[in-house]
């Protein structure tokens, strides 16, 4: 048998080959490889979340390493003197202790705390540019309620983490939520005292909420988050109407190398701004809060920001009790049980709402500009107003004490607020909208105001419009159709939609043509690239 | 303690003004600045003129008498004649102690610069030593808590403890209204607790020991002079001079709420801004 | 070759063919995908350009600063001071300087990243087809056709006897999974020997049947004296682990009021509609529950001059000269009055437990 040489420069082909062999992968490879995504900025908003997700993932298992989820009482001795000889339970000194005592321990508390934030708060931004833009309607509406169980599961995260240090802020959250699971109907003492193991606190909750924060909740978040890109991957992303993009193409670029390099770049920036915030800003000083007691409580008691929208229609509701006979149902329910469930679920149910009243079933991988559904705004804008209204009263105290308002007057407001703001951002938002759309309009019938005002032999002062399109025998421009691209409005930016005309290749549109409708872009004659640079 | 005491008369007062119809706490620079005019122009007069109402006290130290010459000057219009008190204007000041004068006036907080439901801070108008002669000259007419001599804040070297029951004390104690760090708080219909970060600990110790305006009294057997201590140890060794550990700012130590306003002002901004350069055509 | 027009799929090329580029290769792949790339340019007027060259240095300078960042990052963690000590203390800094150059040093790199992909790579343009039909109906029939057939082979449809016996045969299968997790977790809140709801540690069957004393932190008892008109006390019950967490329902407010505002609560007191706050003044003293009915948070910002206080959770107000009657803020019930006394040796006592049900409401509340 003849022995074989190890060719060092065929092993790469080799091995590939083997692995082709096995799992046939050439095929999707090259598929994935080539897989075009469509670029636009705010495209990237859920890349946030995505990325701090994996910094949260990170930190946590560094974190945990050293917290202890015990409530038993201990007298601490650590370095912090502020605290030395005082009597709190293990999860709380474990805390400490991986701020004090853990070489960059504080760093990397502060870091997961500071991209939780972010988690949190980019999944509302991404939620709204995917409200208003319409990326919800079919074929995404499965996507559209995964990611608002995503931001349900981060709230309930945040929370369970949140509470797990066991100071006086967060036990003082822990009693309110107590105090919810008690409103429920008929099963509210029940709820809690098998939550909290009998009478509240117990000794067993910090217990059970670390099982749940650092595995029931992020397994879940981690398969509904691949579940959330792999049908993202496989519908491929929606896109913005404009020259060449059809409802059945995607126009962008390919994945490798160009899209993939932004990604990795655009997390470094992720990470970095979260570890950057994490040394700039202290973020929950946990040994100024002290171990958590009963009797202790400070003023401007608020939960984390995404909490806070709840926190603020508890502190909005009046006092209204309702009475059944002998039993009876406190006013905390409502905000708390009925009004979080209804912030959640009725997101979910709004891509069939909405399809049911448009009659419009129909497959939509081309996004929607916010002023061509005006109606959607409004809706979207009224839910936005409630919630920031609702998550300001969070913080309403902070407010009165800051800016010297009354703090019973900051309830009134927001009481009010909460009632007669949203329609009035419906409305506005709405008429917003249709103004939009009418100047669109004008000026796809006119052309762009070129602010050069001419006489005529009459006398008339008129203003030359630069038409976008061809123009009949007198001059006036033919009206054009619009077909929900950006128009533009100043002259000096008409043809700046089309590509570039420098470089090695031919142009293939003409620059002029830009805004014209998309059955003139897609017809024009390319030349065929040759090479690759 | 008797339930008939001068603070009592002196909370009745301040609570009808609480009711009074306007709570608007802006500061009027002019009435400031008039009234301390008029109060310099006064203290001037009675500088130059010694013993002009010397006779009515014969009994008072000398300090007492500088101290009264200010009196008449700048506080008898509300507090009236030796302190006796001016009905809905200003409580009688008999038996609320130097300790009393010492934090009203060394705050800035009295004179008043009108009749309001919480009196402000301002820039004290009488330095220490004037501020001295007052409560030297109320203390004489009608007694009352005074301040301990010697040093308030307790020295870790020798008790290194101090710290860490001051931080407990102070928890069960003031956070529910001046909060965690201190910052101050919101309270009921406009008033308000203020922060401690600019307290001294002589302040400190006379706003537990008088509870001026709406803050709760700790008398002397509720929270020992020694209690008291702590507490001021931990307020001023713990929340004013450590630097915190956790970043350049603090973020006011308000908790989540700043927290929320600075991860979409400075996170969520940042990222913005890189995702329109990196989707950006140039 | 030639020109080819947009929404065709083009002429397939022969990959073998050894006269064809990487790049004639690579637009094969492309062609089988149904991409096709529109422009492809490059940011510079041929290779070597001086901007180029530009770029490139920033983006090294960039790679080269991340460097150094994520080194100056390892140095100061490794040589900077980090134990904390009280003060200002170089200390202090330690967090922030983590913070700032590791995170400026990711940001250098994610911009170098950043950079790299869009000033040296070419830009490009490129068309996919989506394919996002949907199954044809041939192919759904027989998906379909093919689910019904198991279930014809399965035949339950067929043998009602089988669909009963199935359903009454796993069903307790499923509670019996589900029994553990649910029996594990219950609790019943209303057990008689320890009625939790309704019961606190001044409740003097949780001390032989005497009456529970007022204590501080520390465990002190305390004497009227000790807390001056206008002042208030956050006191505990008197037994065992009464300031702990234990009975976190228990804590209380004791307020010395002064003679007139006593005077009026005192009134309010005794006629108290239901009756239970007669007679639980002891002298100018009074004494409610410190958990807000609401929410539970400990309502205990005290207003001595307005008697009123203040939860800041949620913004409750109670006024303590009306029996604790909410005014202000979404809470609806009073704060329950402790019954007070003073025992033999002058210590505060608690007459008995507190009358109304403590801390936040929930639907059975007597």
């Amino acid at each position: 048998m003849k022995r074989r040489k190890m060719d060092l420069a065929e092993a790469p082909k080799t091995f590939a080959k083997g692995v082709d062999d096995r799992f046939q992968a050439a095929t999707p490879l090259r598929g994935l490889l080539n897989k075009v995504f469509p670029d636009h900025w705010s495209f990237l908003l859920g890349e946030i979340a995505l990325f701090s997700f994996v910094v949260l993932l990170g930190t946590g298992i560094f974190l945990t390493l050293f917290f202890d989820p015990s409530m038993k009482e201990v007298a601490y001795d650590g370095e912090y003197l502020g605290l030395r000889g005082t009597m709190m339970s293990a999860a709380y000194e474990s805390s400490l202790h991986i701020s004090f005592e853990v070489r960059g321990g504080l760093f990397m508390r502060q870091m997961h705390h500071w991209a939780a934030l972010l988690f949190m708060a980019s999944i509302i931004v991404h939620m709204a540019r995917v409200f208003f833009t319409g990326a919800f309607r079919k074929p995404r509406e499965i996507n559209w309620v995964i990611g608002v169980i995503l931001f349900l599961l981060g709230f309930f995260a945040g929370f369970t983490g949140y509470s797990l240090p066991d100071d006086g802020l967060s036990g003082t959250g822990l009693r309110i939520a107590s105090a919810i699971m008690l409103t429920l109907p008929v099963i509210g003492t029940w709820l809690s005292a098998a939550i909290f193991d009998g009478e509240f606190p117990g000794h067993v909750i910090i217990g059970r909420f670390y099982i749940a924060h650092v595995l029931l909740i992020p397994g879940l978040l981690l398969a509904l988050i691949a579940a959330h890109l792999g049908i993202v991957f496989k519908q491929k992303h929606t896109q913005w109407p404009g020259p060449l993009r059809t409802n059945t193409n995607v126009v962008g670029e390919r994945m490798f190398p160009r899209y993939a390099m932004k990604q990795g770049g655009f997390f470094m920036a992720v990470f970095g701004v979260i570890a950057l915030m994490a040394g700039v800003f202290q973020i929950n000083p946990i040994w100024l809060f002290g171990p958590y007691r009963a009797a202790e409580v400070s003023s401007a008691s608020q939960p984390d920001f995404y909490v806070m929208f709840m926190d603020g229609l508890v502190r909005l509701m009046p006092n209204w009790q309702i009475y059944f006979g002998n039993y009876s149902l406190p006013p905390m329910f409502w905000p708390a049980v009925v009004g979080l469930g209804a912030l959640f679920t009725l997101p979910m149910a709004y891509p069939w709402l909405e399809a049911r009243k448009l009659k419009d079933y129909r497959t939509h991988n081309l996004l929607q500009r916010p002023r061509d559904n005006p109606e959607r705004v409004g809706i979207g804008m009224m839910a936005l107003t409630f919630f920031v209204i609702a998550t300001i009263s969070g913080g309403n105290d902070v407010i009165a004490d800051k800016f010297h308002i009354s703090l019973n007057a900051m309830t009134w407001a927001g009481r009010i607020g909460l009632v007669i703001l949203p329609p009035l951002a419906y409305y506005i938002s709405v008429r917003i909208c249709l103004g939009l759309q009418q100047h669109d309009r004008q000026v796809l019938a006119h052309g762009v105001e070129t602010g050069i005002i001419k006489r005529l032999p009459n006398g008339k002062f008129v203003e030359i419009h630069q038409p976008l399109g061809p123009v009949d025998e007198h001059g006036h421009p033919i009206p054009l159709e619009y077909a929900g691209w950006t128009v533009p409005k100043k002259m000096n930016r008409i043809g700046a939609l089309a590509p570039a005309v420098k470089g090695f290749f031919f142009p293939v549109e003409k620059p002029a043509e830009a805004p014209v409708s998309p059955a003139v872009g897609g017809t024009t004659k390319r030349e065929e690239i040759k090479s690759g640079r | 303690m008797t339930s008939d005491t001068p603070a009592r008369r002196r909370a009745r007062v301040f609570a009808r003004r609480a009711g009074a119809p306007s709570r608007v706490r802006r500061r009027l620079g002019a009435a400031v600045r008039m009234l301390a005019a008029l109060a310099l122009a006064g203290g001037v007069y009675t500088a130059f003129t010694p013993g002009a109402f010397a006779e009515d006290n014969v009994q008072l130290s000398a300090a007492a008498q500088e101290g009264k010459a200010i009196y008449d000057t700048s506080c008898i219009s509300c507090h009236g004649r030796d302190g006796q008190g001016v009905t809905e204007r200003g409580p009688s000041l008999i038996g609320v102690g130097s300790a009393s004068v010492e934090f009203q006036v060394g705050t800035g907080r009295m004179p008043m610069a009108r009749q309001e439901g919480q009196a402000e801070q301002k820039p004290p108008q009488f330095d220490d030593a004037q501020t001295e002669q007052l409560a030297q000259y109320v203390q004489e007419i009608g007694g009352g808590p005074e301040l301990p001599a010697g040093t308030l804040v307790e020295d870790l070297e020798s008790n290194p403890d101090a710290l860490a029951r001051g931080g407990e004390l102070f928890r069960v104690n003031c956070t529910s209204c001046h909060g965690f760090g201190g910052g101050g708080g919101a309270l009921s219909s406009g008033k308000y607790a203020p922060s401690l970060g600019a307290s001294t600990p002589e302040q400190l110790y006379a706003a537990m020991l008088t509870g001026p305006q709406n803050m709760p009294v700790f008398g002397d057997n509720q929270l020992t002079p020694e209690q008291k201590k702590q507490i001021i140890t931990y307020i001023t060794l713990q929340l004013q001079e450590d630097k915190d550990p956790g970043g350049l700012f603090n973020l006011g130590r308000y908790g989540p709420s700043t927290e929320g306003v600075a991860i979409f002002l400075v996170g969520i901004t940042l990222l913005v801004f890189t995702s329109l350069w990196i989707a950006g055509k140039s | 070759m030639t020109a080819v027009d947009h929404g065709e799929t083009g002429t397939p090329v022969d990959v073998n063919d050894p006269h064809l580029t990487r790049f004639d290769i690579v637009k094969e792949g492309l062609r089988r995908d149904d991409i096709e790339i529109v422009t492809y340019e490059s940011h510079f007027h041929g290779p070597n350009s001086k901007a180029e060259k530009r770029i490139v240095r920033n983006i090294s300078f960039l790679f080269l600063l991340s460097g150094v960042l994520t080194l100056a990052f390892l140095v100061f963690y490794i040589a900077w001071p980090w134990k904390w000590e009280l003060g200002h203390q170089l200390s202090d800094y330690y967090t922030p300087i983590l913070g700032v150059t590791l995170g400026l040093g990711l940001l250098s790199l994610g911009f170098a990243i950043l950079a790299w992909a869009k000033k040296l790579l070419p830009h490009e343009l490129s068309i996919q087809q989506r394919h996002g039909e949907p199954s044809s109906d041939d192919e759904r029939l027989i998906a379909g056709q093919t689910m019904l057939y198991v279930a014809d082979e399965l035949g339950v449809q067929r043998r009602p006897l089988l669909k009963g016996a199935i359903a009454l045969g796993m069903a307790p299968l499923g509670l019996a999974i589900g029994a553990p997790v649910i029996g594990g977790l219950i609790q019943n809140p209303h057990k008689d020997e320890e009625p939790m709801m309704y019961r606190t540690g001044f409740n003097p069957a949780g001390n032989g049947g005497k009456p529970v004393r007022l204590t501080r932190e520390d465990g002190s008892p305390i004497r009227p004296d000790d807390v001056s008109a206008g002042g208030q006390m956050t006191v505990y019950p008197g037994i065992p682990h009464g300031a702990t967490n234990e009975h976190a329902d228990s804590p209380t407010l004791l307020i010395h009021l002064r003679a007139d505002d006593a005077a009026t609560t005192r009134a309010a007191a005794d006629g108290d509609k239901n009756g239970r706050n007669k007679g639980s003044m002891w002298g100018n003293y009074v004494a409610y529950s410190k958990i807000c009915t609401h929410a539970g948070c400990p309502a205990s910002l005290y207003e001595q001059q307005t008697n009123r206080l203040l939860c800041p959770c949620h913004q409750s107000q109670f006024l303590i000269t009306d029996n604790a009657q909410p005014v202000f803020g979404p809470a609806t019930r009073r704060l329950p009055m402790l019954p007070l006394t003073v025992d033999e040796e002058g210590f505060f006592v608690a007459a008995s437990d507190f009358k109304d049900t403590v801390g936040p409401d929930f639907w059975e509340r007597p």
